[in-house]
């Protein structure tokens, strides 16, 4: 087996099991949107590095993490919806990402770079790409295994858990903190465009299986990992676009997860009907 | 050392973007390990009181204290002795958290770094089975009725021991036996250990409650503010 393809699998379980728990969260806190505005700032940041010709992810990874440092702040000073605060910042990057696109020299289109950023590439896995991922794999379990009564507080009621003397701003800012920095990573296989199937599918898929919080965030981690490992692998035997391979992967494992929810109910009610 | 847990002084608060005060000018002397029952219909500025005592809305004129301590200055520490009980609990029946799970999240606020202890959970089983909740534990807590809903809330407040509780039409999904029970048996205990108790509800009197201060508040303002005869702190 080739080491590129061992590193894709590697690269899989982690930022697909990173994204399926955060997404798990942020689904519970509302916070849906975020990945929008964070994905589109590293497009704008990866735009602007091409028209100023330096590096390219640095400048992406710079972005996203300002916007998800921001968003929390933003939104609370403004006293709007995080909902809101995200697609104003996404309609900026899109507007930003074309300008830089416009200003840089040359058929910028076309480039390798850009194209890893729109739909992601599984030749942008390095092994300083898979130190990141462990880096951030431990630091998101360990937050959420050292702080679980906290967090858990402030999934089943921000406010109860605010009047109870949780530092709720806090918390859902170190929340967004994390998210922006794991969308930044799993930005490089999934590319900006698909980012959110591997946040959002696995998280959907977890909810028709599991009854509560705990369980759900585990199993999103497994389903998460599940689907950008398959997805890398059909990526580099298909040679196919990583993103889309991925989103793909993802889909199947939810409409299955659907289908096992449904005849789990139905076996259980016709075990009902029996036993009268 | 302070003889009121609660103190207000000429407090106004505002909701965002409102020109006109939801409560105005409210003066309030809450004596330690008493009863108060905030009465009024409904608009009268009830949960705003509440509310703006625990700091979840900010007064914009006048001062407060709450247990001896100046709010908003001490705003995390005075809520980890404080409990709240809000009006609206009811959860959707997809709650991922288990009857357990929610009154532990009681302690975990409290606790260092949100860690319980194994005594800590023997202690929230036990506030579940003060109200006859023990065997419901690992329900999900979307899965319970009304009643039940609300009394494992209660659990969640009482288990963190408060010096203050402040409870918002606490009795609203509780069936007549358990109201009766929690007023005769829960409170008494609680005054005697000199918890405070602030009590609203849009019923002026509600059945068997023996208040030490009734406050009744119509159009954001304190209207008439009736102590006992004779108050004896407990």
């Amino acid at each position: 087996m080739s080491m590129l393809l061992v590193n894709s699998l590697i690269s899989g379980v982690l930022a697909g099991g990173l994204c399926g728990s955060i997404g798990v969260i942020c689904n519970r806190l509302r916070l849906t949107t975020i990945a929008f505005s964070m994905a589109h700032a590293a497009l704008a940041g990866s735009a602007l590095a091409l028209a100023l010709n330096v590096d390219m992810i640095s400048l992406a990874m710079g972005f996203a993490f300002l916007t998800a440092t921001i968003l929390g702040p933003l939104a609370d000073h403004l006293r709007i919806s995080l909902d809101l605060v995200s697609m104003i910042l996404f309609s900026l990057y899109n507007a930003l990402t074309f300008i830089f696109i416009i200003m840089a020299p040359g058929p910028t289109f076309m480039t390798e770079s850009i194209g890893q950023l729109l739909w992601g590439s599984i030749l942008a896995i390095r092994f300083s790409y898979i130190a990141y991922l462990t880096t951030a794999a431990v630091m998101c379990l360990a937050f959420i295994i050292i702080f679980w009564g906290r967090i858990s507080s402030l999934l089943f009621d921000p406010r109860l858990a605010e009047a109870e003397g949780v530092n709720v701003k806090l918390y859902k800012y170190a929340i967004l903190i994390l998210a922006g920095a794991i969308i930044t990573l799993a930005l490089r296989i999934t590319g900006g465009f698909l980012v959110f199937s591997l946040l959002y599918l696995p998280a959907a898929a977890s909810l028709q299986l599991q009854s509560t919080m705990q369980k759900m965030i585990f199993s999103s981690w497994i389903l998460g990992s599940a689907s950008a490992s398959m997805g890398l692998g059909i990526s580099f035997l298909l040679d196919l676009p990583a993103g889309s391979c991925i989103t793909i992967a993802a889909v199947i494992l939810f409409i299955s997860a659907i289908i096992y929810s449904k005849l789990k109910v139905f076996s259980l009610y016709r075990g009902g009907l029996h036993a009268r | 050392m302070t003889e009121y847990a609660v103190e207000l002084h000429e407090v106004s608060t505002y909701y965002h973007g409102e020109k006109r005060p939801a409560i105005t000018s409210v003066n309030l002397k809450i004596p330690i390990g008493s009863l108060a029952l905030i009465t009024g219909p409904n608009g009268a500025g009830k949960t705003t009181l509440l509310e703006t005592i625990l700091g979840l809305l900010r007064a914009r004129e006048g001062w407060i204290k709450v247990l001896g301590y100046d709010i908003p200055g001490n705003l995390h520490k005075v809520r980890r002795l404080c409990s709240y009980l809000p009006q609206d609990f009811m959860k959707p029946p997809m709650e991922p958290f288990t009857a357990r799970e929610i009154v532990a999240m009681g302690l975990a606020s409290k606790n260092f770094m949100g860690r319980l202890s194994a005594s800590d959970w023997k202690l929230v089983d036990q506030a579940l089975d003060l109200f006859g909740m023990l065997e419901y534990a690992d329900k999900p807590f979307g899965k319970l009725s009304g009643g039940q809903q609300q009394k494992v809330l209660f659990a969640r407040a009482l288990v963190r021991e408060p010096k203050l509780l402040l409870l918002d039409e606490p009795f609203s999904a509780i069936d007549q036996e358990s109201r009766a029970y929690i007023i005769g048996e829960i409170f008494p205990k609680l005054l005697e250990k000199r918890c405070t108790i602030l009590l609203v509800s849009h019923h002026p009197e509600p059945s068997l409650l023996e208040p030490d201060l009734v406050i009744e508040m119509r159009e954001g303002r304190v209207r008439r503010m009736v102590m006992q005869d004779v108050y004896a702190p407990r």
